[in-house]
């Protein structure tokens, strides 16, 4: 029986990569980073900025496409001071949304985590791996977004029209 | 498959890590020891039955490397990581 799942592929967003202390960071961009999440694998949104807790003074950015030239104006990534690093990986990185009534399923057959409310709330995000490539997975309105390395992505289009056949 | 905790994500699947191995002993000066000592800190790697200490990356999640015992017998993981960096 097929799974009651859409799956989209999405536009580009604009991303940024975040390392460094997060007080380097709040010093040098408050405007934009000033909610940085504190708790490990966990995204915060503000004025259409989400910002993922993804790995020990790791961050990452997510932000519509339109929003780059001022975002990138706004975090001044040329000058930024040693201790801190700001990268623009927009084009890294495909982002899919599933949705439905069976998109956990479909998430359960390429990720290994749990994706149940009680264990990966509203606000969670994580790095993980999907149909074996790095992965990131965090939820969307009736699903999820999980976002592969770019080069990656007709390969998991492909696994995913299968999986969900 | 063995759950492996990550102190940046928590309990994760082992198919998320690398393997780093097992923890080799310091590494000692060439000209301070005997040859065979030498050459045995080359090419012995640790391989006790019962517990070893182990280096695992945790690739496809948040990118930490940790340290964990692991019960060779049983794949028990007997002594967990500190806190992430
Ligand atoms: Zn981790």
């Amino acid at each position: 029986m097929p799974y009651d799942v859409s799956i989209e592929r999405l536009q580009l967003f604009s991303l940024f990569d975040l390392k460094g202390p997060r007080q380097g960071l709040t010093d040098w961009a408050g405007d934009v980073l000033n909610h940085l999440p504190k708790a490990p694998n966990q995204l915060s949104r503000e004025d259409g900025v989400e910002l993922c807790h993804t790995g020990a003074n790791r961050w990452l950015l997510r932000a519509e496409i339109g929003m780059e030239t001022d975002l990138e104006a706004k975090l001044r990534l040329e000058t930024a001071p040693p201790e801190i690093s700001i990268v623009k990986i927009s084009d890294t990185m495909t982002f899919f949304r599933v949705t439905g009534e069976d998109a956990i399923q479909v998430m359960s057959i390429g990720c290994p985590l749990d994706l149940h409310a009680d264990a990966f709330a509203a606000q969670a995000v994580s790095f993980t791996e999907f149909f074996n490539c790095r992965a990131l997975v965090l939820r969307c309105r009736g699903g999820f977004d999980v976002a592969v390395e770019q080069s990656f992505a007709d390969m998991i289009a492909d696994y995913l029209d299968r999986a969900t056949i | 498959m063995l759950n492996i905790p990550c102190p940046f994500c928590g309990q994760r699947n082992e198919s998320e890590f690398a393997y780093g191995g097992p923890v080799k002993p310091d590494r000692p000066q060439p000209d301070k020891v005997s040859n065979d000592q030498w050459v045995d800190y080359l090419t012995q790697v640790p391989n006790p039955l019962g517990p070893v200490e182990e280096r695992w990356w945790h690739v496809k999640g948040c990118g930490t490397w940790l340290t964990i015992w692991r019960d060779t017998r049983t794949h028990d993981i007997v002594e967990e990581p500190g806190d992430a960096g």
